[in-house]
C-alpha cells in the first residue's frame, strides 16, 4: 500500500455524472456476472430437446410451428430464468454486501433494476437465438406464408415477467434455497394454471402458454385460410407487461429503495401495471372461439382479421385434379398419389367432381374444452361439382407425417369420394352399397366397415353439418363425435355384410375388367344414385 | 467539522448498542478503540448511514443524513469498509472496485483512473484482473479498502481494516491512513492499539455503548503509567481507562 498523492476529492471537482453512461457500465458489469449466463446453455438445451425437435417434426406450416414454439419456449425458459433471477435478487444478502450497497449514492432500486435487466437481457438473447434458428429453418422449409410474430412476441414478453417474479422472490426471501424453489414453483404454477381453462371464455387463457382453444393442441387448420387473430396475444402481452411493471414498481416501494418522489412514482407505476394486468385478464374472459379456430376478444377484435387469405392453390396432374392450399404444397404429391386409384376409377363418370379442393375448417366451441371441427358447407357443391376436402391435419389430433396423412386421406376421403359419386349414405340401397364397396376394392381401398384405423376423417357425408372431434378422451369424450343433423362422420360408409347378396355382388362387380365396370357405370350410375337399381341387376 | 455527533443512541431490541455518544472530528485520523461489544461497529454503521440512529443528532460533512437528498450527497463523499466484507467471488479486483465507484455515482470518465489509483494504493496492482475468489483473506481486506477509497472520500470509515494484513502491509497501511487523513476525516475502528499509536491523531475509547475516553494517543498512554496492564504504554493506558470506567 502506498501513501502516494491522489486526485482531489470528487466533491471539489466539477462533476459530469452522465447517469446514462454510468448505468451502461453497471449493466456491462452485471451482464458479465449474471447467473443467467450460466443458465443459458440449460435453457437452450431444453429448448432444443423438447421444443425444437418436436416443432421441426411438424409440417413446415408457420401457424403450427409458431404456436408450438410459443408454449414450448416459455416452458423451457421458466425454470432457468426464474431461478437465475431469484439467485441474482438474493445476491446481496447471500454475499453480505447489503451494507456496502445500501450506503451507495445510487438508489438501491436502480442498482437492482440493473441486475434484473442483465438477467433479462441474457434470457432474451437466448430466446431470440432459438427463435431465429427455428424461424430460419421454417422459412427455408415452408412453401407459403410468413412468420407469425404475435406468438413470438408473447414468448418474448414472458421473459421479463418471469425474470421480475424470480428477482422479487430472491429479494424478498434472500436464501440460497429461494432460486431452486422459485424455479420449481413457477414451472408448476404456470403449467397447472392451464388446467383451470374451461372453454374459450376462460380467464385462465391469459396464461402465455395458451395459443388458442386449449387442449386442441397444434392445429394446422388455424391461420392458414384466414388471417391470424391477435386478440388473445394482445391481451397476453398486456397482462405480462402490466405484471412486469407492477413487480418492478413494487421493488422500489420499501424505504431506502430511493427518494420519496421515486417511491411515489413507483407506487403509481405498480398500480398502473396491476390495472393493466387485471384488465387483460378481464378481456381474456370475454374471449370466444371464432369460426376459424382462434380466440376473438370483442374489445380487441379487428373485423378485418376475419377475412380469408387470398391464395392460388397448387394442383396435381391426376385424372381429377387435387388442389391444396399452397401452405400444404409438400403434402400434394403424397395426397395425389394416395387418391390416384380412386380418381382413376371415378374420372369421367356422371356426377363425378371436376376437382378435389382443400377447404377451410370451421370451429365451434362445445361443452368444456371440446371443439367441433368440420366443413361449413356441403362436401360436394358447384357446377361443375367440386369436392371439398379437409385434410386430417386440419382436424384435431396428433400431427402426422406426409405419408401418414396420405394414408388417412386414401382410406377416408377416398371412400367418401366414392360414396359421394354412388350416392351411398344413410338410407342408401343395397346396390349402392355394393357398388361403393366394389369401387373401393377395385381402387385398392379396404372394404367398407373393415378399416377401424380410419378415425380421423371428416368427409364421409355430403351435407352441411360439420364433423366434430373431442379433445379430451380422458375426460370421457369419444374420439370422434357426431355433428347435429348429420350421419355418422369420420367412418367409411357401412359396407355390405359378408355373406349377403350385396357382398357377393360387390365382389363380383369388383372382379369385372375396369373397362366393363366403367361402361356399366356410365350407363347406369344415374339410376343407381336414384335407387332404381337392385343388387340382382348388378353385373 | 466533518463529523458532529451529539447524544447518539442505537437500540437493537432490548440491547442498547450505542448509549449516548458525543463526538466531533475534523480532517485527520481518529482511532476508535474498545473491547468486543462496546458499540464501535454500530456507531460506525450509523456514521456510514447504513442504519439510522434511534435518537440523537448526527451531522456528516455538514449535512443531515436524515433527509434523502443530503444523505445521497454524503454517500457520494463517503468511504466505508465493513467489519465483515461481503464480495462477489466472480468479480475481478478492478471490477469490484469499479462496481462500487459506479454505485457511489462517481463521474464515469474519472472511474478508470480512480480504480487504477485505488488498486495501486492498496498494493493490488498485480492482482487487478484476478477473481476475488482466488485471493487470500489479507488481499480481500485490501480490496475492501480499495473500494472504500476509490472515490477519494471526505469521510472514510474503516472497521477493523488491518485484520488479516501482514506486518509489512500494516506498516504500509498506516502510511496510507496518514496520507488520507491530511484531507479527509478517517475513522478507524480497531483492536490493535499500535495502529492507533502510529497513525491516529485522536483516539476514542468506547465501552458498553459509551465513550469513556476522547483524546490523543499520548494522553491515553499517560493514563496507564504505573497502573495499567499491558506490554506497551498505549495498552496500559487502554486497560487503565477501561478499568476506571467500569469501577
Amino acid at each position: 500500500m502506498t501513501a502516494a498523492s491522489a486526485p482531489a476529492p470528487s466533491g471539489l471537482l466539477p462533476v459530469m455524472r452522465r447517469p446514462g453512461l454510468a448505468a451502461a457500465r453497471l449493466l456491462r458489469l452485471e451482464l458479465r456476472h449474471s447467473a443467467m449466463l450460466w443458465m443459458l446453455p440449460v435453457a437452450i438445451a431444453l429448448f432444443w430437446l423438447t421444443t425444437y425437435r418436436k416443432t421441426m417434426a411438424m409440417p413446415p406450416l408457420w401457424n403450427l410451428r409458431a404456436t408450438s414454439m410459443q408454449s414450448g419456449a416459455i416452458t423451457d425458459f421458466i425454470a432457468p430464468v426464474v431461478g437465475a433471477a431469484a439467485w441474482m435478487g438474493s445476491r446481496e444478502a447471500r454475499r453480505r454486501t447489503t451494507d456496502l450497497v445500501t450506503i451507495s449514492a445510487r438508489p438501491r432500486w436502480a442498482e437492482r433494476l440493473t441486475a434484473w435487466a442483465a438477467t433479462t437481457s441474457w434470457a432474451m438473447a437466448g430466446y431470440l437465438g432459438c427463435l431465429a434458428v427455428l424461424y430460419g429453418v421454417t422459412a427455408h422449409q415452408a412453401s407459403w406464408g410468413g412468420p407469425l410474430w404475435w406468438p413470438a412476441a408473447v414468448a418474448a414478453a414472458s421473459l421479463p415477467t418471469l425474470s421480475a417474479l424470480g428477482f422479487a422472490a430472491g429479494t424478498l426471501v434472500p436464501s440460497r434455497f429461494t432460486a431452486p424453489l422459485a424455479a420449481i414453483a413457477a414451472f408448476f404454477a404456470l403449467a397447472l394454471s392451464t388446467e383451470l381453462i374451461r372453454g374459450s371464455h376462460s380467464y385462465w387463457q391469459i396464461s402465455p402458454l395458451v395459443t388458442g382453444p386449449w387442449d386442441t393442441g397444434p392445429d394446422a387448420g388455424v391461420a392458414t385460410f384466414y388471417h391470424f387473430v391477435p386478440d388473445l396475444p394482445i391481451a397476453q402481452v398486456m397482462f405480462l407487461a402490466g405484471l412486469t411493471t407492477a413487480v418492478l414498481g413494487a421493488l422500489a416501494l420499501p424505504e431506502g429503495a430511493g427518494p420519496r418522489s421515486l417511491r411515489a412514482a413507483a407506487a403509481a407505476v405498480a398500480a398502473a401495471g396491476l390495472l393493466a394486468a387485471g384488465t387483460a385478464v378481464g378481456l381474456a374472459g370475454t374471449g370466444r372461439l371464432d369460426n376459424h379456430g382462434m380466440i376473438a376478444i370483442p374489445a380487441l377484435h379487428d373485423a378485418a382479421s376475419g377475412r380469408p387469405i387470398r391464395y392460388t392453390p397448387v394442383c396435381s396432374h391426376t385424372a381429377i385434379p387435387v388442389c391444396l392450399n399452397p401452405a400444404y404444397a409438400s403434402y400434394l404429391p403424397d395426397t395425389a398419389a394416395a387418391l390416384r386409384p380412386v380418381l382413376d376409377e371415378l374420372a369421367g363418370l356422371p356426377g363425378t367432381p371436376a376437382r378435389i379442393s382443400q377447404a377451410a375448417a370451421t370451429y365451434r366451441q362445445e361443452r368444456g374444452n371440446s371443439v367441433a371441427i368440420g366443413l361449413t358447407g356441403p362436401v360436394l357443391s358447384g357446377t361443375p361439382p367440386v369436392y371439398h376436402l379437409l385434410l386430417p391435419d386440419q382436424l384435431d389430433g396428433p400431427v402426422m407425417t406426409a405419408s401418414e396423412l396420405a394414408s388417412l386421406v386414401r382410406s377416408g376421403a377416398g371412400s367418401d369420394l366414392v360414396a359421394s359419386v354412388t350416392g351411398d349414405g344413410p338410407g342408401a340401397s343395397q346396390a349402392q352399397r355394393a357398388v361403393t364397396a366394389a369401387l373401393m376394392i377395385a381402387a385398392g381401398l379396404p372394404m367398407p366397415g373393415a378399416a377401424p384405423e380410419i378415425v380421423r376423417h371428416a368427409n364421409s357425408q355430403p351435407g352441411p353439418s360439420p364433423g366434430a372431434r373431442c379433445q379430451r378422451p380422458a375426460a370421457g369424450c369419444p374420439a370422434l363425435r357426431v355433428g347435429p343433423g348429420a350421419g355418422p362422420r369420420g367412418q367409411p360408409p357401412p359396407g355390405p355384410a359378408p355373406g349377403s347378396p350385396a357382398y357377393a355382388a360387390a365382389r363380383r362387380f369388383a372382379a369385372l375388367p375396369a373397362a366393363a365396370r366403367r361402361a356399366w357405370l356410365v350407363q347406369h350410375l344415374t339410376a343407381l344414385r336414384a335407387g332404381r337399381v337392385t343388387v340382382a341387376q348388378l353385373p | 467539522m466533518n463529523l458532529e455527533i451529539a447524544g447518539l443512541t442505537r437500540r437493537f431490541g432490548r440491547t442498547m448498542a450505542v448509549a449516548g455518544v458525543d463526538l466531533h472530528a475534523g480532517p485527520g485520523v481518529l482511532g476508535l478503540l474498545g473491547p468486543n461489544g462496546a458499540g464501535k461497529t454500530s456507531l460506525l454503521r450509523m456514521m456510514a448511514t447504513a442504519i439510522p440512529p434511534t435518537s440523537g443528532r448526527l451531522r456528516l460533512l455538514d449535512r443531515d443524513p436524515g433527509s434523502y437528498g443530503p444523505r445521497r450527497e454524503i454517500r457520494r463523499r463517503l468511504g466505508y469498509l465493513p467489519q465483515s466484507l461481503g464480495y462477489y467471488p466472480g468479480f475481478t479486483v478492478a471490477e469490484f472496485v469499479e462496481y462500487f465507484a459506479l454505485l457511489k455515482e462517481m463521474p464515469p470518465a474519472r472511474i478508470p483512473a480512480a480504480v487504477t489509483i485505488a488498486v495501486d494504493r492498496t498494493a493490488l496492482g498485480g492482482k487487478a484482473n484476478a477473481k476475488l475468489r482466488t485471493l487470500s483473506g489479507g488481499m480481500l481486506r485490501r480490496v475492501g479498502i480499495a473500494q472504500a477509497i476509490v472515490n477519494e472520500p471526505e469521510l472514510l470509515l474503516l472497521d477493523e481494516p488491518t485484520a488479516g494484513l501482514d506486518p509489512e502491509q500494516r506498516v504500509a497501511f498506516r502510511a496510507l491512513l496518514r496520507a488520507l487523513g491530511q484531507r479527509a476525516t478517517v475513522v478507524v475502528s480497531t483492536h490493535l492499539v499500535e495502529d492507533v499509536g502510529a497513525a491516529c491523531a485522536q483516539v476514542v475509547l468506547m465501552d458498553q455503548g459509551k465513550i469513556v475516553y476522547d483524546g490523543t494517543p499520548g494522553e491515553l498512554a499517560a493514563r496507564g503509567e504505573g497502573c495499567g496492564v499491558g506490554d506497551a504504554p498505549l495498552e496500559r493506558g487502554y486497560s487503565a481507562v477501561l478499568a476506571a470506567a467500569r469501577s
